[in-house]
């Protein structure tokens, strides 16, 4: 019998995508953001908000990632934002090539942002970088205040949290202020934004201004 | 939750080695996993059964060691393993870190009996 050392990372083929993904954002000045979230954590609802707003002032992108239907997609191109979907049949999260396969139908050159929403997953996306410069993750107020530590790869993977559906608290015996603590103990340097439906009107100006200023500063670079 | 895609990408890398040195058979795979790395072992051992039930790597052993994960101070530079949340560091106390280990999936080894010279397959 003979034993042979192999010493190898499963996950190097994927990193090694990812850097070629960053290479290529990088001499493009693009922005990216890999947003993730549970399913019906509120993902699209906020690209559907929010993309009127970006795309005033930087040319925007989105791909969606889900396992089945162009649903996400069609409601995206709704908003005059091109939008490409991804379907992973099953698959539980995106990864890298999935995102490599989609670049070149994108003039990467003729945008300043793309925005990638991962499967609807608050565990699998966290395990595979897909290029980006930015993690966000949704964090929607009827999941419950202790998401953080129960799932705390994505959180710690992350830079930024937006928690979605405030505007549900007065009727959830849900605490805001615990959940930003238990997201403090697994990360303290998550950047937490909150968005709200009131009275018809998606409140997301934080956020959508953090957006811009981080897409500035790439293109400054 | 994507346990089996990762074990048959493991398990296409075990017969690749396994052919480059003229294996007649895989008795064993090492797998390490650290403990942030979003698999649950349970579900690689039991896609790994069901992944190898016939080739020559029926009936092959797997055998999962677990890594820590590991946190390096922003403040100081020491580094700690993870234990609970919230982190501090125990040299200086600081909070700020990042994560330096434990996100890892790596195939260690593998034991495999080669070929026989008159080119059948050895039951060593």
């Amino acid at each position: 019998m003979t034993r042979v050392d192999i010493k190898r990372d499963l996950d190097a083929l994927n990193k090694q995508i990812a850097a070629a993904n960053r290479a290529l954002f990088k001499s493009a000045g693009l922005y990216v953001i890999n947003l993730m979230g549970s399913p019906g954590s509120g993902k699209t609802t906020l690209l559907e908000n929010i993309l009127p707003r970006l795309q005033d002032h930087v040319r925007t992108a989105v791909i969606e990632g889900d396992l089945a239907t162009e649903n996400d997609a069609l409601r995206i191109r709704k908003t005059g934002v091109t939008a490409l979907q991804i379907n992973t049949n099953g698959g539980c999260h995106l990864d890298a090539r999935m995102i490599e396969n989609q670049l070149s139908r994108l003039d990467l050159a003729a945008l300043d942002l793309l925005i990638i929403e991962n499967v609807g997953n608050l565990v699998c996306p966290a395990s595979f970088d897909l290029g980006e410069d930015l993690r966000m993750v949704l964090l929607s107020v009827p999941e419950g205040a202790d998401k953080p530590v129960k799932y705390p790869t994505a959180f710690l993977n992350a830079q930024a949290v937006a928690i979605t559906k405030t505007d549900l608290l007065p009727y959830l015996n849900v605490d805001l202020d615990e959940m930003k603590r238990y997201m403090a103990e697994i990360n303290p340097k998550l950047v937490v934004f909150e968005t709200a439906l009131k009275g018809g009107v998606y409140e997301a100006e934080r956020l959508v201004a953090y957006i811009l200023e981080q897409v500035r500063q790439k293109k400054g670079k | 939750m994507h346990e089996t895609a990762l074990m048959q990408n493991l398990i296409a890398t075990v017969l690749q080695v396994a052919e480059k040195h003229n294996a007649a058979r895989v008795n064993r795979v090492v797998l390490s996993v650290g403990k942030l790395a979003n698999v649950l072992p349970e579900a690689l051992s039991f896609a790994f059964e069901a992944l190898t039930q016939d080739g020559i790597m029926k009936g092959a052993e797997l055998e999962i060691k677990h890594l820590p994960a590991v946190a390096r101070c922003d403040s100081c530079g020491h580094e700690y393993q993870v234990d609970e949340w919230p982190l501090s560091c125990p040299a200086c106390q600081s909070r700020s870190f990042v994560i330096t280990g434990g996100e890892e999936v790596y195939l260690e080894s593998i034991d495999c009996v080669e070929k026989s010279v008159h080119g059948e397959g050895s039951e060593g």
